[in-house]
């Protein structure tokens, strides 16, 4: 899925926001629709840090740039509240499930449950 | 009695003999000057207490009024005053008597002491005491002060006579003046070694700060530390005192073959010793964050080999795989896998700070269309970054820490532990070794030698800095 730009919309008639779902829902609807899922902001260099952690490891994770999407915005309000912490980016799905921001992600790696989890959402082979 | 202080023409030598002055050298005798007055029978319109002329010769001190009433004093005493107008503060305390305000005002210590030993030579000189305050002038605090004219006036100088009382007094002069002299002498040599020595001190000062041997010096500035980094030095510093201790548990229970439910009691104790500097460096990290990145809290020798802020857990862990045989296959693997998982990190968050840098320096660098204060907020914000790469690196560190307990048995912890802490405590000590080698000036060849000397003399000490 990709982010559309504002023009794009223009032609349409503006649509209340519940149409298009609560920021949290789609967060959590993109999320499960791959099986890493990173929601990221294109200037964040922890955002890139993480993303060459799990390219190092051999995973291809789908990436959501927050600033590049019309609704970023909102869903960055959701992640610091899912999170309950700041910044809201970047942060990890893995099999549709949240596990954290980066401090989060090096900790399971570092216990070793980040491998299972990657195996068993099949974003890592043998 | 009145006080009878030195005519201001007298003191600024107007019509005082110049032979009188300087007369030994540096010296300037107040007391063969007061000889001379009274032997020419010199009409002395005497000043009281204007220590305002006083203040004219020896501007460096400050007003002081000055009286000497006179009975208490022991006749007698001279003091000579330096040339040099600024070492008068030896001569000074010659004249007053034990309760006079002057003395008691001495701002000095030296001059306390000088005092003291004046007042007991007063007193010795007692008989003197009939004089009216001979002793009592004294320029302002620090002049050494030529006698109180006030006697001679009386009893000399109308009649232009050398009587016997005369004799003994100027005779007593000369004593007093050449005990200060000498005492003047004694005080400037130690202020000027002093001196010196203060010099040398600022001089190693500054070479050992610009080897970072002191924590809390921004490299090379002199004085130029934030107050998070000193309070960031001095709690590593605490936290170092409490890790030898640590240490020194984990090497007692280790030996005495505690069981292991005790042991492990010790080890978890360590690492919540582990967990407390990583929660020191986060916090330092929002307050200076340069001082842990650049390494200025730790001795150079770790800073030499600094990741991110700290140590490198891969490497930690390939010191410890080294030193931890035998392990089972399982522990092992589980120690390898923690050191490649470790490097995976490490690498990752390598190429986020690398990206924040590349950004920053475009910044800095600047581009045609960003004006200056725009530039430098964008900056700012960036630079506010950094603190979330060391939090995160200091984190990894952390999790690495406690992982290790999870793979191998308690024994093997607690000697991880000690292993580590052993490390560094010798990184430390090569820091301090090598600062303290000597520097061959003119000879290179010189140093391998006396380094060894050095080697086999000193003991390491964990006197130095961090390795978290």
């Amino acid at each position: 899925m990709h982010c559309q730009t504002t023009g794009s919309w223009g032609s349409y008639m503006p649509t209340p926001r519940t149409s298009v779902g609560d920021p949290l829902e789609r967060i959590e609807r993109l999320a499960s629709e791959n099986a890493v899922v990173i929601f990221s902001i294109s200037s964040c260099c922890m955002c890139h840090a993480i993303k060459r952690l799990f390219c190092g490891m051999g995973v291809n994770p789908t990436v959501y740039e927050l600033d590049e999407d019309p609704r970023g915005k909102d869903m960055e309000k959701a992640l610091v509240r899912l999170l309950g912490t700041s910044p809201p980016v970047p942060v990890v799905f893995i099999g549709g499930k949240l596990v954290g921001a980066m401090d989060r992600v090096m900790a399971s790696h570092i216990n070793g449950t980040l491998v299972p989890l990657l195996k068993q959402a099949g974003a890592l082979w043998l | 009695m009145a006080n009878h202080h030195i005519p201001y023409a007298l003191l600024h030598g107007m019509n005082v003999p110049t032979s009188f002055i300087n007369q030994e050298g540096s010296a300037f005798d107040f007391g063969e000057l007061e000889e001379a007055i009274v032997l020419q029978g010199a009409k002395a319109n005497l000043l009281t207490g204007r220590t305002a002329a006083t203040l004219e010769m020896f501007p460096s001190w400050p007003m002081r009024y000055q009286q000497t009433p006179g009975s208490s004093k022991s006749g007698g005493e001279s003091t000579d005053s330096g040339s040099a107008l600024n070492t008068i503060s030896s001569k000074t305390e010659n004249q007053f008597e034990p309760d006079s305000p002057i003395s008691k005002k001495a701002s000095s210590s030296y001059h306390q002491a000088f005092d003291q030993q004046n007042l007991q030579q007063q007193q010795q000189q007692q008989e003197m005491a009939s004089d009216p305050s001979r002793t009592g002038t004294s320029l302002n605090q620090s002049a050494p002060i030529v006698k109180p004219l006030q006697e001679k006036k009386r009893a000399s100088t109308s009649e232009k006579q050398l009587d016997a009382k005369t004799l003994r007094r100027l005779a007593q002069n000369r004593e007093a003046a050449k005990k200060s002299r000498l005492r003047k002498k004694a005080y400037v040599q130690q202020l000027e070694s002093s001196r010196i020595k203060l010099t040398q001190l600022e001089q190693e000062l500054q070479r050992a700060r610009s080897q970072g041997l002191l924590l809390g010096s921004s490299g090379g500035g002199v004085g130029n530390i934030s107050s998070g980094a000193v309070i960031c030095d001095m709690e590593y510093a605490r936290w170092l005192e409490d890790d030898e201790r640590h240490m020194s548990e984990l090497r007692t229970g280790l030996h005495s073959n505690l069981s292991d439910t005790d042991l492990r009691l010790m080890v978890n104790t360590y690492l919540s010793h582990y967990d407390e500097i990583f929660r020191l460096k986060g916090m330092a990290a929002k307050f200076d964050v340069f001082h842990l990145l650049t390494g200025m809290w730790t001795s150079p020798a770790e800073r030499c080999f600094l990741w991110m802020g700290g140590f490198r857990p891969s490497e930690l862990i390939k010191i410890l795989i080294s030193q931890l045989d035998p392990l089972t296959e399982q522990q092992l693997m589980g120690i390898c896998s923690l050191q490649h998982s470790s490097q995976q990190a490490e690498e990752a968050l390598s190429q986020g700070l690398e990206q924040l840098q590349q950004s920053l320096i475009d910044t800095v660098a600047g581009g045609p269309a960003i004006d200056g204060m725009q530039q430098m907020a964008i900056a700012l914000s960036k630079l506010a970054n950094l603190e979330g790469f060391v939090r995160q690196a200091d984190n990894l560190r952390q999790q690495t820490l406690h992982q290790l307990p999870r793979i191998l048995t308690v024994r093997q912890a607690a000697r991880c532990f000690l292993v580590i802490g052993e490390y560094y405590g010798r990184l430390r000590a090569l820091s301090s070794l090598w600062a303290s080698r000597p520097r061959g000036r003119l000879m290179s060849d010189e140093q391998p030698c006396q380094t060894t000397t050095e080697l086999q003399m000193v003991q390491p000490s964990q006197s130095h800095f961090s390795h978290f």
